[in-house]
């Protein structure tokens, strides 16, 4: 059985709900079981404890949902696109929706050591006054550099943001964000929201998008 | 029923739990999960554990209730678990009260509040979720807005010490009660009679203790002198209720969306044992044996996996080897689950029901990870007076085979402060561990690992030890240091629990109703989660013992009189309190007694629950 090629499925899946305090790991264990139940032919790790063999682009942080992450898993034997999909997302909880189901060949990288970057858009409520968050943000960007400390750590906040632009919306604004999300840089938007001031759980983060190597960059697959 | 304020629970939740340690703790959506329309369901069940959810997640207990009571149409249950420090703390700031996981409801606004207290050290958690939740400690201070508050589980055989907090306990098996309790709560509510009528109703059903219709009263001394019911109808004893037959397995288990302390799914095998260890609560309260069928087993494991995704299952019992037909379960499991890439556990094997057989079996099932034997006692004369016989030499060959069939890391438990127990008891449980030490080194060399894991007796109700004193902590410390210094010495590792941190326990476990009042005390000093060694306030309690006047030795350090009436006499789990005494007396006389499904001791459950005795086609039952 496992002489065999495997196949290389690539998931991307939205991510909201309760299931954004479900962490990295926990997630990935989720995903094992629904895997399991999925009765799809999985292909798994070797070795005494065998596990579903999967991979997941990019440990989404805490309370943040996504429109946009992904996931490879291998399978034993080919299945149709469609197949996949339904038996997948039918042995998942409602807070994860499947997106998109694809093939990637075998030979590209790992996600993770592919990806460069991530987009998050940051959305507030009312009665927070962007206009006067907006100058906060401009005044701290103006700075040579952007201080901050992470476990115990200080680290320039300016080499792990690539951009940030506002997005007018009916009542308010949504800040729209792009970090590094490299293994050796990664960028939070909590981390600058802190530097304003804002306290988590006083808006809400949705990541919208990750960056890959050019070379070969999930549409390459 | 007014309508549950979903929407802003879920908003206000909603920055509290960016502010607390995993908050997925909070929010439920488990997989399997049942979320009812709450409008549309007449009777509303919260089914509470009261410890954090990592810890009572996995009990079995609450999946099995939360699966009766909701596969009844008309009946929704929900569940809710304590809260963290960190997570009662934002509660309390923001004013929202504790809610259940599914429709995030405060439990104020539910019929019904089941409880379930496997162990006594999560007493003063049940008044913090009370309080949290908006309503009256004390049971007599509740009204007829307010939720009925249940409680069910293995300390409830001695229900005084919380029948203040506790409208009615339900004694025994939840399965054989759950359902006529929600029943006549159901009729009391549409006929919108006063709360006392509602208590009465359930006084009258068979295995449901009302405290608040049961006075006592006490002498002099402390001790009681009579429990008397105030209601018409009102049991003494209160029988506990079992079921005859297991019923189906429980095999719709949610799946827990954050790491919990127990990450598997349970099938329980078997009810109840027969043995008849003296100090062990489990095997008195739970009798009698029954069995699940192989083929129920095998069915209930294979749905459990389909259903859950799980890669680890527990087969469950008291007593795993046991089991009569334990071998064929073992030899079904492997031919079933080995392409199945998942870990099957079988604890509580007993060490004279092992064969070579069941051990050529277990290897194929798991081949990793260690072993574990409970030898409980070193001598064979403490062996005798605890009732768990073994001629060491039995003991030393089965770690041989352990060892010779490939296990390398073996775990061994004792208990020290058991009765007439002596320091040469202690000193053979080193003398027994490094002989086994030597066993495995000799087959396996340097890599073979033991773990002594060293247990405080404690003296339990409904067993024959009920009436022991427990010991002084001085000479326990005495024993522990004798076991830390040789264990260090021959390089065995070794745990056991310091003497403070099970006073707790000893207390409360053999408690009467005034303890109520020193729980009372005890949580408004600050103490909760007390199970929890490093938050284990020991002040706290001490100074409560001190306000309401009571002795904590009273309850530990005092041998009770055979004459004196226990608090929990009125309690009944079948096994007369006759049955006890006669082996407490052969205890004491160095005598044992032999398996009882061999031989019938007339310990009273055949008297109680003998008609309900199926054929032995339909299923097995421990007593012939």
């Amino acid at each position: 059985m496992t002489d065999t090629q495997p196949i290389r499925v690539r998931v991307c899946f939205a991510k909201g709900g309760d299931l954004r305090f479900t962490g990295h790991l926990d997630l990935q264990r989720l995903f094992e079981r629904a895997l399991r139940r999925s009765g799809l032919p999985l292909r798994y790790s070797q070795g005494f404890n065998p596990k579903v063999r999967l991979n997941l682009a990019s440990a989404l942080p805490l309370g943040f949902s996504s429109e946009a992450e992904l996931l490879d898993f291998w399978l034993d034997a080919p299945l149709d696109h469609a197949v996949i999909e339904q038996r997948f997302s039918a042995a998942l909880p409602a807070d994860i929706h499947i997106r998109q189901v694809k093939f990637v060949p075998n030979d590209l990288p790992s996600l993770q050591a592919s990806l460069q970057s991530s987009r998050y858009r940051v959305t507030f409520q009312p009665p927070l006054d962007t206009n006067e968050l907006a100058e906060k943000l401009t005044a701290l960007l103006a700075q040579e550099t952007i201080p901050f400390s992470r476990r115990a750590k200080t680290a320039d906040l300016k080499q792990l943001l690539l951009s940030a632009r506002w997005q007018e919306t009916v009542d308010s604004a949504d800040l729209l964000l792009e970090m590094k999300s490299t293994p050796e840089a990664n960028g939070r938007p909590d981390e600058l929201l802190s530097l304003l001031g804002l306290a988590p759980g006083t808006y809400q983060v949705c990541r919208t998008g990750m960056t890959f190597n050019s070379t070969e960059g999930e549409n390459n697959g | 029923m007014a309508a549950p304020q979903k929407s802003t629970i879920d908003s206000r939740l909603e920055s509290i739990l960016f502010r607390v340690e995993k908050p997925g703790r909070y929010v439920g959506g488990e997989h399997n999960q049942v979320r009812k329309s709450w409008h549309s369901i007449e009777t509303h069940v919260a089914l509470v554990f009261p410890d954090i959810y990592d810890i009572g997640q996995p009990n079995l207990g609450l999946a099995i209730l939360y699966d009766v009571l909701n596969q009844q149409p008309d009946v929704l249950a929900e569940r809710a678990y304590a809260p963290w420090v960190d997570m009662e703390t934002q509660l309390r700031e923001s004013g929202l009260p504790l809610f259940s996981l599914e429709s995030k409801t405060p439990l104020n606004k539910f019929d019904i509040l089941g409880f379930t207290l496997p162990y006594e050290q999560i007493y003063t958690n049940v008044l913090n979720i009370l309080d949290l939740s908006g309503l009256p400690l004390l049971s007599s201070e509740r009204g007829a807005e307010d939720p009925l508050v249940i409680a069910g589980g293995q300390a409830c055989y001695n229900p005084e010490p919380m029948a203040e907090f506790i409208d009615a306990f339900a004694i025994g098996e939840g399965e054989a009660l759950i359902l006529d309790i929600t029943r006549a709560y159901q009729e009391w509510k549409r006929w919108h009679g006063p709360r006392e009528e509602l208590l009465k109703a359930l006084a009258r059903i068979p295995g449901v203790y009302v405290p608040g219709f049961y006075e006592v009263t006490y002498l002099d001394d402390g001790s009681i002198a009579h429990v008397s019911p105030r209601m018409q109808g009102a049991a003494l004893p209160v029988q506990k209720r079992i079921v005859a037959k297991l019923p189906p397995a429980t095999t719709r288990f949610l799946v827990p969306n954050v790491e919990t302390v127990h990450d598997r799914i349970s099938v329980e095998i078997m009810r109840g044992c027969t043995r008849g260890c003296r100090f062990c609560h489990a095997g008195m309260v739970n009798r009698p044996v029954r069995e699940r069928a192989p083929d129920e087993i095998l069915q209930a494991m294979q749905a459990g996996l389909s259903a859950t995704g799980c890669e680890q299952i527990g087969l469950l019992s008291l007593s795993s080897s046991d089991h009569t037909r334990i071998l064929e379960i073992i030899r079904g499991v492997y031919e079933k689950f080995k392409d199945q890439r998942v870990q099957v556990n079988l604890p509580s094997l007993r060490i004279a029901s092992f064969s070579v057989d069941l051990m050529d079996e277990l290897k194929n099932l798991r081949p990793g990870g260690g072993f574990t034997l409970a030898p409980e006692a070193a001598t064979e004369r403490m062996r005798a007076i605890i009732n768990k016989p073994l001629d060491e030499e039995v003991i030393l060959e089965t770690a041989r085979t352990i060892f010779a069939h490939g296990w390398l890391s073996l775990k061994l438990y004792f208990m020290i402060g058991l009765p007439q127990e002596t320091m040469e008891d202690v000193q053979a449980i080193l003398d027994l561990a490094r002989k086994i030490k030597g066993i495995g080194k000799s087959l396996k060399g340097n890599r073979v690992r033991i773990h002594l894991g060293i247990a405080t007796f404690i003296p339990k109700p409904h067993t024959p030890f009920q009436w022991y004193s427990i010991e002084d902590a001085q000479s326990l410390q005495a024993k522990i240091d004798l076991l830390k210094d040789g264990t260090r010495k021959s390089d065995i590792k070794m745990t056991y629990n310091p003497p403070d941190s099970t006073l707790l326990e000893s207390w409360l476990s053999r408690g009467d109703r005034r303890l109520g009042a020193v729980i009372l005390q005890a949580w408004k000093n600050g103490a909760k989660l007390d199970a929890w060694t490093e938050r284990f306030n020991l002040s706290a309690w001490l100074s409560a013992f001190e306000t309401c006047g009571l002795d904590p030795d009273f309850y530990t350090k005092r041998q009770r009189s055979l004459d004196e009436i226990l608090p929990w006499d009125h309690i009944s789990t079948g096994v007369s309190k006759r049955f006890l005494l006669t082996d407490l007396r052969l205890s004491q006389a160095g005598k044992t007694r032999e398996d009882c499904r061999n031989n019938c001791f007339n310990c009273g459950i055949l008297d109680t629950f003998g008609s309900l005795k199926p054929s032995e086609e339909e299923v097995y039952w421990g007593c012939p």
